[in-house]
């Protein structure tokens, strides 16, 4: 469980005429057992938010910390894509991000990916697994490390619904077994009233409109009645602040 | 949290900015510019010091030999014709080659014709120059049909295959949704099929050209009795090193203008669209 | 290409009934539309015209007979040859060995210096545009310039041929590796950053594998465009090699000499192109989703992409389209698209996980 500062962010691309602000001023708090989606429509900042916490990217200014108790906190990411070296196996994929290969490291690696029912596809390479698949490896090569933070950038959004659905439930069941914090950035509603317990509304011009808590109990059902409603009331600040403006 | 939502303080002079993109702009060109005639006088400078002292100048003329050669060489008046005589030879048998190879390309559309002539292709497109300049050089000697067949043997296969590539992706859908609209077939060519091809045809007769200028040179080599190659042969068995380097080189630069500068920009032009240009 | 017609053999379609077509009537057809039986047709052809053609050359030059290689005389060189009983000072296979070490010792060399420069100017601007122009002249150069003149500077012997296959082949090295160095997967290096991969294994596992597919298209071409030139240069400046070799024949004005050799010494470069290079790549690349069904349209399909694709490659139309009909192999470029921070532009299919 880490914890995530971050002050006054504010981050531009570009210079003079073309330039392009992707986060406005964003001051926000995370810590403790907590699964915060990231939502609002396209270009509004959600990824760039989360290359700068991952570290891929570097803010314009502000300042920017993660830490666990204490210490620089490590984390996990898992991207749109798997991101999976093609020209390895999927152990060695997991492999890859360990701090070591040791005979403890690998046995946890098996472990993870038999959590994501792959346990048995150790030797494949990607280009042998359908796109669901590489993205449960994904996921268990981000748990597998054993982070203190997860980072996942629209992790299902390419996939079809039916897995995506399966692969929810199962980031869920692996969510609360492990007890970490989890950034989850979505451009689904939906999803994210799923499996949140707390919703940051981004505008576009990268500026955090608001901040939701949700403290129904899980598992959540799409089709639970309360569920709907609260998926509603997301929706309805989405168009009080104007965020759903399609540009 | 809620966000603050004062906005961010604006940094002080706007239009300083531009004035920096453009600078670092104008910086990087001059950069780009410098290095590559840094380029220039490095590999020159190299080629003239080697010459005389790394090895012997008879055996590698520098740079300025060979331009006193080309001065002399002109003022003799050799020059002219020598071009003359090959650029005619390149221009029959490119075009002979031209319409060949776009005979072939479109009948091979036909599957059994696709595999008659696909081996001819392969041939064709393996088969090192030298090898046909050598043969009809041994059965037609010195006279005219010699290099001719050889540059076609040559550059019609490449040409084939692009005139092929471009055929076999006409896209059928345009062509289908024009017949649906009773277009007649001499506007759908004009408009659909004939716009289509033009960027496959003008590789080709890229590719073919570059490929004919260098088989008839060597052509020339074996069975001439005029024209660059024969000039080199001459210069060659005479020794004269300065006199070969002189005349591939004032070809190659001719060649090379004409492919670049003269095709390149037509290409650029016509087909900027295609968006595939890497200069 | 229908010789029977069925509608001229049912002229009374009226008939609800279909009438088959008979059997014979169906084979012939598939036969005459078949590519495969093009493909048989054409050698055929060949022989025939080619008699036909010494017929009649013979016929109004007669002195031409010594000149004209038949097919029997070219047909029964080559299988002397085969057989090791040759009037050429080495028999075959001594003298494919010399070419190929020849070839061997120059694409080595090749590749080194290709790959240090090709590396550079993909990394740096400035190398790029101190080199360009060069690369560029060098790849325009027809190999004949290359091969007079290490054949006068370097007399006869190994050096020549040698140099001339480095010449010939560094421009290719250069530009495919350079492309490399510009494609690396920037998403896959995102990754590991994020995960904080150490610097050694990000070499190690992600940047060598990326550039291994643009190395082996490099030496592809190094190997393609190596052998013809070294063939040019022994023919110049050799005293043996399958290059010295053709033109003893041709100074002897045996045409069947010049032609049966060539012949084999072509099918021989092709043969062992395409057995090395698929064998390696089958190993190199055995982690690529498969592409085995080569069916014979999408051969020569892949032949002609390959021909446009590595002229693209090569930014110019001269040197590239000097005749590599070997297949590049398909890069990251199609399987990863560099983007840098952003996924969306996967292709992926999406089954059921």
């Amino acid at each position: 469980m880490a914890d995530i500062a971050v002050q006054n962010l504010h981050k531009e691309f570009g210079l003079g005429a073309d330039k392009v602000i992707a986060l406005e001023n964003v001051n926000l708090e995370i810590s403790g057992h907590a699964f915060v989606s990231i939502v609002g429509a396209s270009g509004c900042g959600k990824s760039t938010l989360l290359n700068i916490l991952s570290g891929i990217d570097v803010p314009t200014s502000g300042r920017v910390s993660i830490t666990q108790d204490g210490k620089a906190a490590r984390a996990g990411y898992v991207f749109q894509a798997a991101r999976l070296l093609p020209w390895r196996s999927v152990m060695d994929n997991m492999l890859f991000v360990q701090k070591d290969k040791s005979e403890a490291t690998r046995q946890r690696c098996q472990r993870y990916l038999e959590m994501v029912q792959l346990g048995d596809k150790g030797n494949k390479y990607p280009g042998e697994l359908s796109g669901g698949m590489q993205q449960r490896v994904g996921i268990a090569r981000a748990f597998s490390t054993e982070p203190d933070v997860l980072f996942m950038d629209e992790p299902f959004s390419h996939l079809d619904a039916i897995t995506a659905r399966s692969l929810r439930a199962e980031l869920h069941t692996i969510w609360a077994e492990t007890g970490k914090t989890v950034v989850f950035v979505t451009h689904d509603v939906g999803e994210a009233v799923e499996l949140s317990n707390r919703i940051l509304v981004f505008a576009k011009g990268g500026r955090l409109a608001d901040d939701i808590n949700l403290t129904l109990p899980f598992p959540r059902d799409v089709a639970d009645a309360d569920v709907a409603l609260k998926k509603a009331d997301v929706f309805r600040t989405f168009e009080n602040i104007g965020a759903l403006a399609v540009s | 949290m809620a966000t603050t939502l004062d906005s961010p303080p604006k940094p002080p002079v706007r239009t300083s900015e531009e004035d920096l993109v453009r600078a670092a702009k104008r910086k990087n060109r001059i950069t780009t510019w410098g290095w590559r005639l840094a380029g220039y006088v490095f590999f020159l400078g190299v080629w003239e010091l080697a010459s005389g002292n790394l090895m012997d100048e008879r055996l590698l003329p520098g740079p300025s030999t060979v331009f006193e050669t080309f001065g002399r060489l002109w003022a003799s008046g050799d020059v002219p014709g020598a071009f003359a005589t090959t650029l005619t030879r390149i221009a029959i048998g490119f075009t002979i080659a031209f319409f060949v190879g776009i005979g072939v390309g479109v009948l091979m559309q036909n599957r059994f014709l696709n595999g008659f002539f696909r081996d001819a292709v392969t041939i064709g497109v393996t088969t090192p120059g030298l090898i046909w300049a050598l043969l009809t050089a041994i059965i037609f000697g010195n006279r005219t049909a010699g290099p001719i067949i050889a540059i076609v043997l040559t550059t019609f296969a490449i040409i084939t295959v692009n005139v092929s590539e471009g055929i076999k992706s006409i896209p059928k859908d345009l062509n289908d949704m024009a017949k649906s609209f009773d277009v007649g077939v001499v506007k759908r060519n004009r408009h659909i099929v004939l716009p289509h091809l033009a960027p496959f045809t003008f590789t080709a007769v890229r590719f073919g050209f570059s490929i004919a200028w260098k088989v008839t040179v060597l052509t020339e080599v074996f069975a001439a009795s005029k024209g660059i190659g024969f000039e080199m042969r001459t210069a060659t068995q005479l020794f004269r090193l300065d006199e070969f380097l002189t005349w591939i080189l004032a070809f190659y630069f001719v060649a090379l203008f004409l492919d670049k500068v003269v095709l390149e920009s037509i290409e650029r032009r016509f087909f900027s669209w295609r968006g595939e240009l890497k200069s | 290409m229908s010789v029977l017609n069925e509608a001229e053999r049912t002229p009374d379609s009226s008939f609800a009934a279909q009438e088959q077509p008979t059997v014979l009537a169906k084979a012939w057809r598939r036969l005459t539309r078949s590519s495969l039986t093009g493909r048989i047709l054409f050698p055929i052809t060949c022989l025939v015209f080619w008699l036909l053609a010494i017929k009649i050359v013979t016929t109004i030059w007669p002195f031409a007979v010594d000149v004209l290689p038949t097919p029997g005389q070219v047909f029964g060189f080559m299988w002397n040859e085969i057989r090791g009983d040759t009037l050429a000072p080495h028999n075959m296979y001594e003298t494919f060995g010399i070419s190929l070490q020849r070839l061997a010792i120059g694409m080595v060399i090749a590749m080194i210096i290709g790959t240090i420069i090709g590396i550079a100017m993909g990394l740096s601007k400035a190398v790029d545009a101190f080199f360009n122009d060069w690369v560029v002249a060098i790849l325009a150069m027809p190999n004949l310039a290359w091969a007079l003149f290490c054949s006068l500077a370097f007399g006869f012997g190994d050096l020549g041929p040698i140099i001339t296959v480095v010449l010939t082949g560094v421009p290719f090295v250069i530009i495919n590796v350079r492309e490399g160095v510009r494609n690396t997967p920037a998403d896959l290096f995102d990754m590991a950053r994020a995960f904080d991969v150490p610097r050694k294994r990000v070499i190690r596992q992600v940047l060598i594998p990326s550039l291994m597919p643009f190395l082996f298209a490099a030496a592809r071409y190094a190997f393609a465009l190596g052998w013809k030139g070294l063939v040019v240069a022994e023919v110049f400046g050799g005293q043996d090699g399958a290059g010295w070799t053709i033109k003893f024949w041709y100074d002897a004005h045996r045409a069947y000499g010049v032609v049966g050799y060539a012949l084999l010494f072509v099918i021989f470069a092709l043969v062992f192109e395409k057995f090395m290079f698929d064998q390696l790549s089958k190993k190199l690349f055995k982690w690529r989703p498969a592409v085995d069904a080569e069916v014979v349209e999408e051969r020569f399909d892949g032949t002609a992409k390959a021909a446009v694709a590595s002229a693209a490659a090569a930014s110019t139309a001269t040197g590239a389209a000097l005749g590599s009909i070997t297949l590049a192999t398909e890069g990251p470029p199609a399987d990863q698209p560099a983007q840098p921070h952003s996924d969306e532009t996967i292709r992926r299919d999406n089954d059921h996980g």
